[in-house]
């Protein structure tokens, strides 16, 4: 028998090249003619393995794809893939639930009936294509390219680039994510205006967007200490950065974890600190007052490579520069004050050694009050001692000193995830963490999160945005643009005041949305709010793997690939990988080229731009549009590669660079040969920003995130991390808080990726509706048992959940995960309803002053004995039968309703 | 005598449940019915001062096979590395094995009206490869071997461990095989 038993990679070594080529042959000739590479497959029997990659959430999970008769039978993990090295988590093991679900969006189909009605018709691609890009140009002769809305999100999506492109290729300012303000990117903005520009676009401490790389070398980095702060790594990305985080604690690296339930990261915590949601600012102004009375602080990085020591004038808030002190003086050199001369002397870069700066004081200079960075940010801290931190966060202050003893020790680190970017706070927790790290002189040294490890040239938006296509009239025209710049950096507008706009026409009408992702009435704040909205739209389109609750309200709906039928690049660490169709079903299309086609056909009806973006000449240096993903992908990886995806795929796992140039240290230092001085870091100082200076000009100016100027917001962005008590109080004195005692938080658990997969069996049955955890307390006081249903109400709506009564929470908070119920979508909730925590969220003022972001955390809310489950809503494994894969035969054209 | 059996590592196991779903696919396990299910053990303790860890309640593998004396049929067995298995063509569906396995960790499967319960994956043990739970899970907690022979990788990870952080679910004269880690720093092991 033994010689019969082949080893994993032999096995693999035998048939992956050759699945990959049947697997791809004759795929994508043309973006409709999709369906041939399905045959090509059925034409063989045997069980071909073909290497892919995960999207079932934003992770680059390696997977091994057996594929028998042109139908996928099961998914394993990779072992080569390096972050994820063969582990994949329940989401990515269900892919095939997700990909032979029978409820598919299958053909292109047209709204027959009433909106809401469920009634379609399947109509081609061409005549879909065709009635959409004839409305979006009726629409801009009627009202302006301006009144056209895109809309995307991360859950299932191929990339992230297509909308955006093609809002900029169409000529309206206004697409958005319902994440974005709300996820990512306070961190993404915050960090590149403090710690800077690096090789990669976003270097942020998110071990949740495939971040933090220092993680993934966990047989060699020195470090001992890792802070979570707001995030479960065993949740959001468990056979990545979950993965990595058990390896960590596995070799004796002690954490820290900040986050108000008690998560599987948490249980296995050196320290965990239940904050109270919406009071992370509090904390991190605690820990940086802490670190600097005690001087834990890295004062040789501080002094030499931030702008801590430099001269702020107290009036203007903005640093002394050589040209404010000394007539001629050079405007790009700072000032510091030197202890020998006891004057304010300018810094040339990189440093003078005749010069002994004050890391702290306050002077004056000329007449004018000057104070260093360091000095403004020990005095904004002040108040903020450990017990006034134990007391607004609702933490015990031993804890919090362990905590901070435990980060200040390092090397390490402060991940920050979603959590704050959940609340009105986001840009000033982000920049508070930023802050720590960087006064830690957590920085490019070996055992730290934050890195400037090399870039391989493929992320999540390979698809290049061609912003010069938007004149400078339609940009400005972004509505909440002006307002919260630091949203232009991601080119997006602020999802509240296009409310706004649809629903009152102020400052201009928006009629029509082309939105592609999961279920946005799942995932915005507030979700009741947008249902006048969508009512008053002239034309929806949706594009999706399958119906969600925002399809009944559209007019044409679109069928996408799963990511088991899509083809990317992905690239872990110094490598790449490629994710690859290993089957095609029905006619979804890879939206990726959808926004391509639409483009196209708007060329074709005479838009110029659409056309123009087709033409090579008149895009460069950017990619023109494609016609099919192999076009697509041939340019990105023939340019940056020199080889067609296919080839690359033929290679994989490729590495793209070596892995000792790509996990490099200490760049800042290296020796620029133009200048001969020290790289530094990328900001116009060449230092660490940790005195957000910057700030101030991009309230403004836009600047450095708008092509265009913007006029000034209505008041400049603070300098530095402040905080505000949570809008929606639970203290004392509280008038809400009488009605709705609860303080709301969320967070995800491992089965699920933003709205997504809530039609899939196997995660249904481990998960069926959503748990509020409750402390026996609570649950007490308002008559609640475990296993409840609970009726949940905030100001905005009502909701129901099945209570979870335990210790893991504090008594005054309880919290929820964001659902929505597929099996009801037939019925008058259209699914969204009944269990959805964002019926309770809140999307209107306050906003994060630098961002635009609303309230999914942190607002009040009160629970009560309910009279059972929400009628329709699948709870017994049983029930969820109806969605198992069913075989996927092409399907007659015909009238159908679904 | 050899032994095939399992050890979890529980300061390891982070409860994403990818085990369920990988044994799920693996093994056609039918909605409703799990041979490898994660139960949550706590939060114990008074907030904020609390524990808790994650217990994968896969078959215990027991030298002393309650389910296998009792089965009528001959159906329930120990195979020769020790697994116990079940031929599904002599399973008559009469369940006397699920009350008696102390564990609950048979299930009834109502479509073909006969028990099933986990099987280490022989299926891909024949072919040198990993049960699907152990080779997917993100945690790397699960190892899989014969637990009487000292130098397999199930024996050397429990020697590793240290007599007080290796666990075994209660032992009604059943014996069981299985494992599991858990140091104190953890969690509290609950009888």
């Amino acid at each position: 028998m033994k010689q019969l038993v082949l080893n994993r990679r032999q096995f693999l070594k035998a048939t992956a090249i050759t699945g990959l080529a049947t697997a791809l042959s004759g795929s994508f000739k043309t973006g409709f003619a999709q369906g041939e590479a399905a045959v090509e497959v059925a034409k063989t029997s045997e069980t071909k393995i073909i290497r892919t990659c995960c999207r079932a959430c934003i992770g680059k999970c390696g997977i091994l794809a057996h594929v028998k008769d042109g139908r996928l039978i099961k998914l394993e993990g990779d072992p080569d893939q390096p972050m994820t090295r063969g582990k994949v988590c329940a989401k990515g093991l269900a892919g095939i639930q997700a990909l032979y679900n029978p409820n598919r969006n299958k053909y292109p189909m047209v709204r027959v009936g009433e909106r809401g009605e469920n009634k379609w018709k399947r109509v081609s691609w061409e005549e879909a294509i065709d009635t959409i890009a004839k409305k979006l140009m009726e629409t801009r002769e009627k009202y302006g390219a301006e009144a056209v809305l895109c809309t995307t999100g991360g859950g299932g999506n191929p990339e992230f680039g297509s909308v955006r492109r093609f809002a900029s290729v169409f000529g309206t300012p206004n697409w958005f994510e319902p994440g974005a303000q709300q996820c990512y990117m306070p961190r993404t903005v915050c960090y590149k205006l403090m710690y800077g520009q690096t090789d990669m676009w976003y270097q942020t401490t998110s071990i949740a967007d495939s971040e933090a790389h220092e993680i993934y070398f966990y047989k060699d980095t020195p470090m001992k200490t890792l802070v979570l702060w707001g995030t479960c790594p065993a949740n959001n990305s468990p056979s990545q950065g979950g993965r990595a985080v058990v390896e960590l604690r596995a070799r004796g690296v002690q954490t820290v974890v900040v986050d108000p339930r008690f998560t599987a990261d948490a249980a296995k915590a050196d320290v965990w600190l239940p904050i109270r949601p919406g009071t992370d600012v509090a904390l991190e102004l605690c820990w940086i007052r802490y670190i600097i009375e005690h001087k834990l602080y890295d004062e040789e990085f501080v002094m030499k490579w931030s702008n801590l020591p430099f001269l702020v004038n107290t009036q203007t808030k903005m640093c002394l520069r050589e040209s404010d002190i000394t007539p001629g003086g050079d405007s790009n050199t700072y000032v510091v004050w030197d202890k020998k001369t006891q004057s304010a002397k300018p810094l040339p870069y990189p440093w003078d050694d005749n010069l002994d700066p004050e890391l702290f004081g306050t002077f004056t200079v000329n007449g004018v009050e000057c104070k260093t960075g360091f000095q403004l940010y020990k005095e904004r801290c002040e108040p903020f001692s450990i017990e006034k931190a134990a007391e607004i966060c609702w933490l015990d202050a031993d804890k919090i000193e362990k905590a901070i003893k435990i980060y200040a020790q390092g090397p390490g680190g402060l991940c920050l995830g979603v959590a704050t970017d959940q609340h009105p706070q986001s840009a000033q927790a982000a920049m508070a963490a930023c802050a720590l790290d960087l006064m830690m002189g957590y920085v490019q040294k070996p055992g730290t999160l934050l890195q400037n490890f090399g870039d391989v040239k493929f992320g999540d938006s390979a698809v290049s945005p061609l912003y010069k296509f938007i004149s400078p009239e339609q940009f400005k025209k972004r509505l909440g643009g002006a307002e919260y710049k630091g949203a232009n950096s991601w080119g997006s507008c602020h999802n509240p005041t296009v409310l706004k706009a649809i629903k009152t026409g102020d400052p201009y009408p928006v009629r029509v949305w082309l939105e592609r992702s999961g279920n946005k009435l799942a995932v915005l704040g507030n979700a009741s709010s947008w249902i006048e909205a969508l009512e008053k739209m002239e034309f929806i389109v949706h594009m999706y793997m399958y119906p969600t609750s925002f399809s009944a309200y559209a007019d044409v709906l679109l069928p996408t690939t799963e990511w088991l039928e899509s083809d990317y690049v992905v690239p872990p660490l110094n490598m790449l990988f490629v994710r690859q169709a290993v089957t095609h079903t029905y006619e979804t299309m890879n939206e990726t080229v959808i926004w391509a086609k639409i483009a196209k056909r708007c060329g074709e009806l005479g838009h110029q731009a659409c056309k123009d973006s087709f033409d090579p000449a008149k895009t460069a240096p950017e990619q023109p549009y494609w016609n099919s993903m192999e076009e697509f992908l041939d340019y990105n990886c023939k340019q940056k590669l020199g080889m067609t995806f296919k080839e690359l795929a033929q290679k994989v796992p490729y590495e793209a660079m070596p892995i000792d140039k790509w996990r490099k240290y200490y760049t800042y230092k290296e020796i620029d040969p133009k200048t001969g001085k020290p790289k530094g870091f990328g900001r116009p100082s060449k230092k660490v920003e940790i005195y957000g200076e910057v700030f101030i000009t991009l309230a403004r100016t836009g600047a450095p995130f708008t092509p265009h100027p913007l006029p000034p917001a209505s008041k400049d962005y603070d300098p530095l991390p402040y905080f505000v008590e949570p809008f929606e109080s639970p203290l004392e004195g509280s008038e809400l808080a009488k009605k709705f005692p609860l303080v709301m938080t969320n967070g995800r658990l491992p089965y699920f990726h933003h709205g997504t997969l809530r039609n899939v069996p196997w995660l249904r049955e481990i998960y069926p509706a959503p748990e509020i955890w409750i402390h026996p307390k609570a649950a007490a006081k308002y008559g609640v048992s475990q296993g409840d249903w609970v009726n949940v109400e905030s100001q905005r709506g009502k909701i129901k959940a099945m209570a979870w009564v335990m210790e893991g929470i504090n008594p005054g908070v309880v919290y929820m995960e964001r659902f929505w119920t597929p099996e009801t979508l037939n019925t008058d909730t259209h699914g969204w309803k009944e269990v959805n925590v964002n019926v309770l969220s809140k999307n209107d003022a306050p906003f994060n002053d630098v961002i635009g972001t609303y309230t999914l955390r942190g607002y009040l809310v009160k629970i009560s004995k309910a009279d059972g489950p929400p009628k329709g809503v699948w709870l017994k494994p049983e029930e969820f039968k109806k969605w198992l894969p069913e075989p996927s035969d092409p399907t007659p054209l015909k009238d159908k309703e679904v | 005598m050899s032994q095939r059996t399992m050890v979890v590592d529980l300061d390891r196991c982070i409860g994403c449940k990818s085990c369920e779903v990988a044994c799920k696919q693996e093994n056609g396990v039918i909605l409703g019915c799990t041979w490898n299910k994660v139960l949550t053990v706590g939060p114990t303790g008074t907030y904020p001062n609390i524990q808790m860890y994650y217990l994968p309640t896969m078959c215990q593998e027991c030298k002393e096979a309650q389910c296998v004396k009792v089965c009528p049929t001959g159906a329930s067995y120990k195979g020769e590395d020790g697994t116990v298995l079940i031929d599904k063509e002599k399973c008559i569906g009469c369940r006397y094995c699920m009350m008696a396995c102390p564990y609950g960790v048979r299930t009834f499967n109502e479509e073909t009206k006969v028990v099933e319960k986990c099987t280490l994956c022989t299926q891909l043990q024949a072919v040198g490869e990993q049960p699907a739970c152990v080779k997917n899970c993100p945690a790397g907690c699960r190892f899989v071997g014969d637990i009487d022979d000292p130098n397999s990788e199930v024996a050397k990870v429990i020697q590793k461990a240290g007599n007080e952080n290796v666990h075994v679910l209660p032992d009604v004269g059943n014996r069981p095989s299985a494992r599991y880690i858990l140091h104190s720093k953890t969690a509290t092991w609950k009888e």
